[in-house]
């Protein structure tokens, strides 16, 4: 897999959009946090310039400036632990205490927390403060006495530094997670697809067995898999279908053409008489016709196997077309030496959406079919009845019937079970009543129809009724 | 009768016009739909046959062009595709008649004679008589040399089709479908039987045959010369 083909995929633009996604989400959390760290900080400082404040003048309080001069000397000894300056000015002016050279002009002792500019000049030499704003709360005391505090910001600026720093971190880190987790999703991702790939090409290779991997967590992509795999299946059974109805024509046809040239050949061999000129192509004749049958009823059962025109079937009858077949087929019956019964509800129509052609040859090739298998004396039935939601069509024969493991075969192209009994047929007669029956949704069954001399056959068209 | 042929394959228009001519009819040939279009539209054909699939213009086009000037003429469509739609849209352009591909060339003549025969008359008649054979097609009567013969209906209707297409040959497919109104192509002679059936009535008792089988093709009613 080279860089560049990866970078171009799909599956890794989607996921570095996530990535980014993701860490602009993480950059937008950290920053709350650093924001809202900062706020917490300034409070904290505030509180404890307020408490500061309290605490001495409550020991102003109880022991008066002199008190209030020796806390403070205490704690500017202490400076450097607290990060505090402080300055004491007694109302006189004189003798001031503190580590702060000179009382900020623009600081008012209003009791209040402000952010103040503290010049330089103003501050100890030895402080590691600079310039800076500082949080400032000034103080009058009962007897006109001022006090300021200042708390120095190098421990909060570092602790915000600290944060600061953590903050750019854990963003660094989790853009390069997000980054590389992107990039190994999408070559996962990319990896199942160039199986599909690699399969699809030998598929198309002509390897048509090839089935696409399919993996165990169910995912989308193992159910696109099956999907294509049972398309594949599909596409696979009609190809192997065609070719069996390429091979069975080439083999049904072949011959029936090779006997018409060598007629013709053998014909033209000698000198012959006109009259045996003319035999010979009338014999040729019926062959082509014979042939052109043949090939009818092959382009009728592909068309009614397409099943396309659905759309063009219009309610039927069943029981007006069952009688109709009947009267075209009661005379050829007749010549054969067969009764032809009819089995019709009374006064009742039993409506299908069917086309009525297809229907009609459908009908009149399993009237054929027994008219031609059932010996001399025998008896053929057609009937259409309801059953349930269903209307069944079936031609029924005291005949030789088809033995149960025939049953799946004879509906196949070409298919003659007895070819010395019917050697005009062409064996497509049922096969065209199969694909009829799948262009109408009926079903198709091939039952036993037990009779007096052992069992004929009974086929039946079963249509949901309309 | 004149007829033209519009159709684009060389050797199948070679053996129609062969065939028509030596049938006994003057025949014109066009390669291409617009080429067949301008002769159709100089007019006096009695017939034409036309393939589906042109160059140029296609079939139902060069039909619909004439039937939208007016032109009657019976047209014959010859094609390969043979669904059922396709046989609808045909019939929709304006043809009069659809044959599909492979076809006899038997069947072809007998459907293009029945065709012009059909186109020429505008009154339906409804007394038909053949030699000593008449029919009644409002009484619903059937009488040979003055005795009345018993039909049932659909022997009936067959017989009035014959009539009606008296010395000319129909093939059993015209038959099935004008008759019976299927579209298919029974792998047994049914037609053959209703046929003999139908003769035993008519011709059986009497010297005269009327109803004969062309070898090949089919069937014609005709009165003795």
């Amino acid at each position: 897999m080279r860089p560049t083909r990866l970078f171009r995929t799909t599956a890794l633009r989607l996921s570095l959009l996530y990535a980014l996604l993701f860490s602009l989400l993480s950059a937008a959390a950290l920053g709350f946090m650093y924001w809202s760290t900062g706020h917490y900080i300034d409070a904290q400082i505030k509180t404890g310039l307020e408490s500061e404040a309290h605490e001495l003048l409550r020991t102003y309080d109880r022991g008066g400036s002199a008190a209030v001069r020796r806390a403070l000397r205490h704690r500017l000894a202490n400076v450097t632990h607290t990060g505090r300056h402080y300055l004491y000015v007694p109302a006189d002016g004189k003798s001031p205490i503190g580590d702060l050279h000179r009382w900020p002009a623009d600081v008012a002792p209003d009791h209040r927390v402000h952010n103040r500019w503290l010049a330089a000049s103003l501050l100890p030499t030895r402080s590691d403060d600079d310039a800076d704003y500082l949080p400032v709360l000034a103080v009058r005391l009962p007897d006109g006495d001022r006090l300021l505090i200042a708390q120095s910001m190098n421990e909060a600026e570092d602790m915000r530094d600290y944060v600061f720093g953590t903050v750019i971190l854990t963003l660094g880190v989790t853009v390069v997670i997000a980054l590389l987790l992107g990039i190994l999703m999408g070559r996962s991702v990319l990896r199942r697809i160039d199986a599909v790939n690699a399969t699809a090409g030998e598929i198309m290779g002509g390897d048509l067995s090839r089935r696409l991997p399919v993996g165990r967590r169910g995912d989308e992509f193992d159910e696109l898999a099956l999907r294509l795999n049972a398309m594949l299946e599909r596409i696979e059974q009609l190809l192997t279908a065609m070719r069996e109805v390429t091979d069975n024509v080439a083999h049904d046809l072949r011959s029936p053409l090779n006997r018409l040239r060598n007629r013709l050949e053998v014909t033209l061999l000698e000198q012959r008489s006109e009259s045996e000129y003319r035999q010979a192509m009338e014999q040729t004749i019926a062959d082509a016709d014979q042939l052109l049958k043949t090939f009818n009823a092959l382009l009728d059962i592909a068309r009614a196997e397409a099943g396309v025109q659905q759309e063009e079937c219009a309610e039927l009858d069943l029981v007006e077309l069952a009688r109709d077949m009947g009267e075209l087929y009661e005379a050829v019956a007749d010549e054969a030496g067969l009764t032809l019964n009819l089995t019709l509800p009374e006064a009742e129509a039993l409506t299908v959406k069917a086309d009525r052609h297809l229907l009609a040859q459908a009908i009149g090739n399993l009237l054929e079919n027994a008219i031609t298998h059932v010996p001399r004396g025998g008896c053929v039935s057609l009937e259409v009845v309801r059953r349930g939601a269903s209307v069944v069509l079936a031609v029924a024969d005291d005949g030789p019937g088809i033995p149960v493991e025939a049953r799946e075969r004879v509906l196949g192209r070409f298919v003659r079970l007895d070819p010395a009994r019917n050697a005009r047929g062409n064996g497509l007669g049922l096969s065209l009543v199969r694909a009829a029956a799948l262009f109408h949704k009926a079903e198709l069954r091939l039952l036993d129809n037990p009779s007096d001399n052992g069992s004929g056959l009974r086929v039946e068209l079963v249509f949901k009724a309309s | 009768m004149r007829i033209l042929v519009i159709e684009d394959d060389p050797d199948a228009a070679t053996y129609l016009v062969k065939g028509l001519s030596e049938s006994g009819h003057t025949v014109d040939h066009a390669l291409d739909g617009e080429q067949g279009l301008q002769m159709a539209l100089d007019g006096g054909y009695d017939a034409l046959v036309v393939d589906r699939m042109l160059p140029g213009r296609d079939g139902l086009s060069v039909i619909a062009m004439l039937r939208a000037g007016g032109d009657r003429t019976p047209v014959l469509i010859l094609s390969a595709l043979g669904e059922v739609n396709e046989r609808v849209a045909g019939l929709r352009a304006g043809s009069d008649d659809y044959l599909t591909k492979p076809y006899a060339f038997s069947e072809l003549l007998a459907r293009l004679e029945a065709l012009v025969r059909r186109g020429q008359p505008d009154q339906v008649e409804t007394q038909l008589r053949i030699a000593d054979l008449e029919l009644d097609v409002l009484k619903r009567t059937v009488r040979r040399a003055g005795r009345p013969i018993r039909l049932k209906p659909r022997e009936f209707r067959l017989l009035e089709y014959l009539m009606r297409h008296a010395g000319q040959v129909v093939t059993r497919t015209m038959l099935l479908e004008q008759v019976w109104d299927y579209h298919f192509d029974p792998q047994t002679n049914v037609i053959d039987v209703h046929i003999s059936r139908l003769r035993t009535v008519i011709d059986r008792d009497f010297d005269t045959p009327l109803l004969h089988t062309v070898r090949g093709a089919g069937y014609c009613l005709r009165a003795p010369d």
